[in-house]
């Protein structure tokens, strides 16, 4: 789990493959059982994943109302040329980028300063795992309400301490300009434990002898962390950043438990959007088209970032 | 390759086998069964009166062997779960013989051929209060009818009042209003004493409340949300009368009558001296707040028309297009919301009466409170706008209320109503 590098994968990749072609018949059985044990998870991913995926690119060309599903007609490009006239999508789509670009930095920071904190062996670390840890285990549900309850205007813990403080009272949730950037904190609040865990791990896989190599040649703590954590941690950070991006992107619960998209849809995420015009509006046709188009943005993004990493590694 | 074909065609075929599979509508006894959806628990105090009805139905139509079943499908907080529910059955073309809808789904559903009109069958409609008459009806069928009404009007805190000075008994009724301006006095007055937010209006409330509540002052002004054939938004919203509405609104967030970030509670509490709140607020007095001594008057009129209009809403009974019993069928919705059900009803939850019938009985055992919104409803109630659309149409007139409280940033309202009456009027063409 700890190493997912691209080269390690590589190298799994080309140890399974037979030096020497097998028998025909040897490979028949093998498939089977290969497929037997597959079986399962393949009618599972199917069945939830490959077919409604499929489906939803169908409906993203027809005029599917939720409420008339026998009367949808096929519309071609309709849907995506309303898609880009749509301001609230728009304001929609920059929303989640805001978001993306402020909680990436913020939530993968706060993950590895809390593991570079927790990577010593210490007695009360074991504590401070659990406590870190344990926001990713409860219900996004009840962390934003919870965070609502804190982050009331007037009677909110948060704003008595910065009022004790001399600081005036933040409208937060209720204004269009401090929205997103709350949600941002209380999204990275919640999620940092989960990367911090993987740090951790990625941590105690680097070789105490580099360290001991460094130390005879004298260097000190940051020379230590910016020519040896830091390399050593690629790998991981890789496979963290690529994630986190993807759970960024997905933002839903937050604005939608503790803004519904508001003020002034300042805090409308396109996930959100796809739910509202999904499931309230009814348009299932339109939705699966902001779901394609949106699919398509992150399946980019990935891309261009695999590649980016792989050019970097040769 | 040829594998996967296999596959997907063999979970295909399992689809379609769940698809077909489709509930009996006679059972091994000879006696016919109706079934009905309703989006409540049944060990909510609303689902148990819905129980009772429905033994008693049973009852009374054993000769003719006729077995209505009702099933319970508690709906979460925004309509979902029961609405899914209903949505799937749609695909799968699974629905019951009867089932409820929330008031501002009669178009939608009614234009998608979901639900069936009711005329035919149900003939006694000159009972039915013209709120509920409204909100059933889509060009010009009766579709669904509703077994428990509401409204809003203005709670206020008796000893608050009295010690700001004002004479209890000037207090405007429902046969004699204050117009908006005599209300803002009536704040101005309170917020001096106290120094306090006046009134919470839920202006915070980012859902079906700022609609439900709000439209009756643009209906107030001679204005309208769309055109009453449904078919017009912009020239008909973004119109002065609407102006005048949401004047009013501002200038109570910005002389600090009301605020968009209340205290919790505040009324209840006695903090502010005036709530704006539904029926179901003398519910929630009743059982937590004891203590408060208050009173209710009712909305505000524009100073140009002098016209009380109020809202009203609620969810109701229909029955389904596809029904193989429609005769049964309308039966069950007509006796679910009949003079029985409805009082019934109306004393378990304390809802106002959908009936003139029921309402004679019920106006006898109210609370002076509940009265005063029983009068206003029967006199001035208006529902919401009956439109296909209108998930957008309410989803833009909440954002309109919420840009207009940003006062600062919107200052030109006439510009924030023409953007959003381009949305609605979007959603209705699309609709129609």
């Amino acid at each position: 789990m700890s190493k997912i590098g691209w080269k390690e994968n590589r190298s799994v990749y080309t140890f399974l493959r037979p030096e020497e072609r097998t028998k025909n018949k040897t490979r028949w059985k093998e498939n089977v059982v290969a497929y037997t044990f597959l079986g399962p998870a393949l009618l599972l991913l199917s069945m939830f994943l490959v077919i409604p995926s499929i489906m939803s690119v169908y409906y993203s060309f027809t005029d599917y109302y939720l409420l008339t599903p026998d009367m949808r007609k096929f519309v071609g490009l309709d849907n995506f040329i309303n898609l880009f006239q749509d301001p609230i999508f728009l304001k929609s789509l920059v929303n989640t980028l805001e978001f993306v670009v402020w909680v990436i930095p913020l939530q993968i920071g706060a993950a590895l300063g809390l593991a570079l904190l927790l990577n010593k062996q210490r007695k009360a670390n074991t504590f401070f795992k659990v406590a870190y840890f344990s926001p990713v285990v409860m219900s996004l549900v009840v962390i934003s309400v919870l965070w609502l309850y804190l982050l009331n205007p007037n009677e909110g813990i948060i704003n008595n301490v910065l009022t004790y403080f001399g600081i005036s009272a933040q409208p937060f949730l209720t204004s269009p300009k401090q929205a997103i950037f709350t949600i941002v904190v209380v999204s990275a609040w919640q999620g940092a434990g989960f990367q911090m865990l993987i740090f951790l791990a990625g941590l105690q896989n680097i070789p105490g002898d580099v360290y001991e190599a460094a130390q005879l040649d004298g260097i000190n703590k940051w020379q230590r962390f910016m020519y040896i954590t830091l390399p050593l941690l690629k790998p991981t950070s890789i496979f963290i950043f690529i994630t986190t991006l993807i759970g960024a992107f997905k933002l839903l619960v937050q604005p939608m438990v503790m803004t519904q998209g508001g003020p002034v849809n300042s805090t409308m995420t396109v996930v959100y959007y796809i739910y509202q015009t999904g499931f309230t509006d009814r348009m299932v046709g339109y939705a699966s088209s902001i779901a394609l188009l949106f699919g398509t943005i992150i399946g980019l993004v990935t891309i261009t970032q695999r590649k980016l990493v792989k050019e970097d590694e040769d | 390759m040829k594998k996967w074909l296999l596959v997907s065609i063999s979970l295909l075929l399992m689809f379609a086998a769940v698809g077909c599979s489709k509930s009996e509508s006679v059972n091994s006894d000879g006696k016919k069964t109706i079934t009905m959806w309703v989006h409540i628990s049944d060990e909510n105090e609303e689902g148990k009166v819905y129980k009772k009805r429905v033994e008693a139905f049973n009852k009374n139509y054993a000769p003719d062997n006729i077995k209505a079943k009702i099933e319970f499908i508690p709906r979460s907080g925004n309509g979902g779960g029961y609405e899914d529910k209903v949505n799937a059955a749609l695909t799968t073309s699974t629905l019951p013989d009867v089932i409820t809808l929330d008031g501002p789904n009669t178009a939608a559903y009614a234009k998608s051929g979901v639900i069936a009109p009711l005329d035919e069958y149900v003939k006694d409609q000159e009972d039915l209060l013209p709120s509920i008459k409204q909100q059933g009806t889509y060009k010009d069928k009766l579709y669904a009818i509703g077994v428990s009404e509401s409204s809003v009007g203005i709670y206020y805190n008796k000893r608050m009042l009295q010690e700001a000075g004002v004479d209890l008994n000037t207090l405007p009724t429902v046969d004699n209003p204050w117009t908006w301006d005599q209300f803002l006095a009536l704040c101005k007055t309170l917020k001096d004493k106290y120094d306090k937010p006046a009134i919470d209006m839920q202006l915070q409330s980012k859902d079906e409340m700022l609609t439900y509540a709000l439209t009756p002052f643009v209906w107030s002004a001679d204005g309208d949300i769309i055109s009453k054939d449904g078919k017009k938004a912009e020239g008909v919203f973004n119109k002065k009368p609407t102006v005048e509405a949401l004047t009013f609104i501002q200038t109570m967030l910005k002389e600090g009558y009301t605020t968009r970030t209340p205290v919790k509670q505040a009324f209840e509490t006695e903090k502010y001296p005036m709530k704006f709140s539904g029926v179901w607020t003398v519910t929630d007095m009743k059982t937590n707040y004891q203590k408060v001594d208050y009173g209710v008057i009712p909305y505000p009129v524009s100073p140009k028309t002098k016209k009380l209009v109020s809202p009203s809403g609620s969810w109701q009974f229909a029955m389904t297009q596809t029904s193989e019993n429609k005769e049964w069928a309308a039966k069950l919705v007509d006796w679910m919301t009949n003079k029985d059900s409805n009082v019934e009803l109306s004393r378990t939850i304390a809802a106002l009466p959908v009936r003139y019938s029921s309402e004679k009985v019920m106006a006898k055992e109210f609370s002076d409170q509940m009265n005063v919104f029983l009068k206003q409803l029967k006199e001035t109630g208006h529902a919401r706008p009956v439109t296909p659309a209108y998930p957008q149409v309410t989803r833009a007139f909440q954002q309109t209320i919420d840009d207009i409280s940003f006062y600062d940033q919107n200052k030109d309202i006439q510009k924030v109503l023409d953007t959003h009456a381009k949305e609605m009027q979007s959603a209705i063409d699309k609709a129609n």
